[in-house]
């Protein structure tokens, strides 16, 4: 086997690629869906742009994110500026910054693209499609489960079936470790232990650590902390201190407003789950579909993100990953997502006014519709919109001759009238 | 019981070690006992399927969720650091990660004055990040197997590696210097299986724990 020398001229940079008809119809599909039930719950779009200046950018963003954001300098301003990692800081300034004078809370959505630094490995996307919505001033258990129950209905509307809203609340955590005499190192090797649900490398830590007999079964019990609603009464049995109590309390409380809209049986719960944990401030959440390796989307409360920008109000909520879902669900939105066009119209004739009129009326009705425009033979044109998916094509001989329908998957063929054809009296 | 649960398992020892242990809480496949060359064992009743694989792809096949569950040594999890849970230490595979060197070497040697060595190893990101936390320079070779070979030809003057009772360094007139890190067999598991079939896995999970015995064994 030989490998070329160069790659081809046109190639293109990792981790960003092309979307061709099927796929891109696919995305587009993703957001409308999406989009719909985000409006169903009185959120209404913003439009961020596509570069900041990084030090503003900045303020918003977690540490791993900071190194992933792409940066160079500004011209005009000299300046450093970014392209975001993320659409949540910029929603935060937005709401901190041009419409902080508004009446809360304000419910806002999104749909962009973002850009990422990656790892050297291939395969993993640098330009990531994020979809998701802000709730910006409100702090109650209703709000979280605002959040989850749309999480939920926004997976069913982009049609999976088996899937899962995991539930953590970094507060329960926080609320064991409070005031531990761990140093920061020990703590951070804790924290990475549970992340990973190793209880033997947890067991080993707490042994080196001078805590006491029931400090340390309440850590060890983290990494178990998972499952129905049942955890959480294994939790309460656990835990005594006041911080974790009222976590569980909300927790509850978010629970109770999940059964009412109907959505508790794609729920679990994870206290042992801490991803985010510097930067969420208590419920947060990740959305799994059965079979698929990876979260599709996650979202939380971050109740410190708009003071950075001058404007302190308490925040939740979530953002889905298009590429994964389209990854995850690509089989489900083959059957979803139709990416042919109605009509293609060919004229036998050298007039072509009948053609152009028909073409003219059918897209007046809302039907799809190409002319085929070139000169070529009846077989040529038939090839080709079989190629590019026409459903039909229509074969005009003059004006006021009957039309031949030929139905493109089966070769099906049948007359219509001119007459029929122009008052929309048939059906495709 | 609707869904299959599949594991990753490496083949070899392990395979069967893992095997022995998931038969005491009635986890079996008794199409892995019939001679053949399969890859992937099913036992239907019960909805469990089992993929041998590379010990070293455990963990892919494990992150990308095309294995609810895997079995593989702490070596391959230090050195591949993925994304997923390790909730059990299965205690069985047990080694250590170790520098070694030539007894020749060793005599005048003090690893207070290293800087700069070279040292060959399958495992090139543990050997860094070990020797970068003590601030020493190491030129990696990598290499993918016997690789007491290396102080032997002059390729490099230490070498990183699993030893278990010691019988192949000695064999090759080599000493461990110092230990890494202990390795035992892990059960992993995917993120999304966990969630997605928490019920069963979870199970899974609690039943293994209370059959691991406190004892750490080799697996030869």
């Amino acid at each position: 086997m030989r490998f070329s020398d160069s790659p081809p001229e046109t190639d293109l940079p990792k981790g960003v690629r092309d979307f061709l008809p099927l796929k891109a119809a696919k995305v587009e599909y993703l957001q409308q869906q999406l989009q719909q039930v985000y409006t169903a719950w009185g959120f209404r779009p913003v439009i961020t742009p596509q570069l900041e200046y990084l030090d503003v950018l900045e303020r918003g963003l977690g540490e791993g994110l900071q190194e992933r954001t792409f940066r160079f300098d500004d011209r005009q301003s000299g300046r450093m500026l970014a392209f975001p990692p993320d659409m949540t800081p910029q929603i935060a300034r937005i709401a901190a910054t041009r419409m902080s004078e508004r009446p809360l809370p304000l419910r806002l959505c999104y749909n962009g693209r973002v850009l990422r630094h990656t790892e050297q490995q291939a395969g993993k996307d640098r330009d990531i499609f994020q979809s998701g919505v802000e709730l910006i001033g409100l702090d109650s258990p209703e709000a979280d489960a605002e959040m989850i129950a749309m999480a939920v209905e926004s997976l069913a509307a982009v049609g999976a079936h088996e899937f899962t809203i995991d539930i953590g609340q970094v507060e329960f955590f926080r609320g064991v470790m409070d005031g531990l005499p761990l140093d920061a190192r020990l703590a951070e090797q804790v924290t990475d232990a549970i992340l990973r649900k190793d209880s033997s490398e947890l067991k080993g830590l707490l042994e080196q650590s001078e805590l006491g007999d029931n400090t340390c079964e309440e850590i060890l019990a983290m990494p178990r902390l998972y499952g129905g609603r049942e955890v959480l009464q294994r939790a309460e049995k656990t835990v005594n201190n006041e911080r974790s109590r009222r976590a569980l309390d909300g927790l509850n409380q978010v629970l109770d407003v999940l059964d009412v809209y109907g959505v508790l049986d794609h729920v679990t719960i994870d206290l042992g789950e801490l991803r985010g944990l510097n930067y969420h401030t208590g419920i947060t959440f990740q959305g799994f579909l059965s079979g698929v390796g990876y979260t599709v989307c996650s979202g939380g409360r971050y109740n410190n993100l708009t003071e950075k920008y001058g404007f302190s109000a308490p925040s939740t909520g979530f953002t889905f990953s298009l590429l994964h879902l389209l990854f995850a669900l690509d089989k489900v939105l083959d059957e979803q997502v139709v990416p042919s066009c109605d009509l293609l119209i060919f004229s036998t004739g050298e007039n072509l006014r009948a053609a152009q009129q028909l073409a003219y009326q059918l897209r007046k009705q809302g039907y799809s519709v190409a002319r085929d425009i070139l000169d070529r033979t009846r077989e040529d044109a038939l090839e080709y919109a079989r190629k590019m998916n026409f459903r039909f094509m229509a074969v005009v001989a003059g004006e006021e001759r009957d039309v031949e329908m030929i139905s493109l998957p089966d070769g099906g063929q049948k007359q219509v009238s001119w007459q029929q054809m122009h008052l929309g009296r048939f059906k495709l | 019981m609707s869904e299959w649960i599949t594991f990753a398992l490496p083949k070899g020892r392990i395979m069967q070690d893992s095997m022995e242990l998931f038969s005491q809480i009635g986890i079996t496949c008794p199409e892995m006992n019939e001679k053949s060359r399969k890859l992937v064992f099913e036992n239907a009743e019960h909805k469990f399927r089992f993929m041998a694989v590379r010990a070293t792809d455990v963990p892919t096949y494990v992150e990308y969720g095309c294995a609810d569950l895997g079995v593989v040594g702490k070596d391959t999890l230090l050195e591949q650091e993925k994304n997923f849970y390790e909730p059990l230490d299965l205690k069985f595979g047990y080694c250590r990660l170790v520098v070694a060197e030539p007894k020749s070497l060793q005599k005048t040697d003090d690893p207070l004055n290293w800087s700069n060595i070279r040292v060959a190893t399958k495992y090139p990101n543990i050997t860094e990040r070990y020797f970068a936390a003590k601030g020493v320079q190491v030129e990696l070779i990598k290499l993918y197997g016997s690789i007491e070979l290396a102080p032997l030809v002059g390729l490099s003057e230490r070498i990183v590696d699993l030893v278990s009772t010691g019988g192949t360094l000695k064999a090759n007139n080599m000493v461990e210097v110092e230990t890494i890190a202990e390795v035992t067999s892990r059960l992993i598991v995917n993120r999304a299986s966990l969630k997605t079939k928490h019920e069963r896995i979870s199970k899974i999970i609690d039943e293994l724990e209370k059959v691991i015995g406190d004892e750490v064994k080799i697996s030869q």
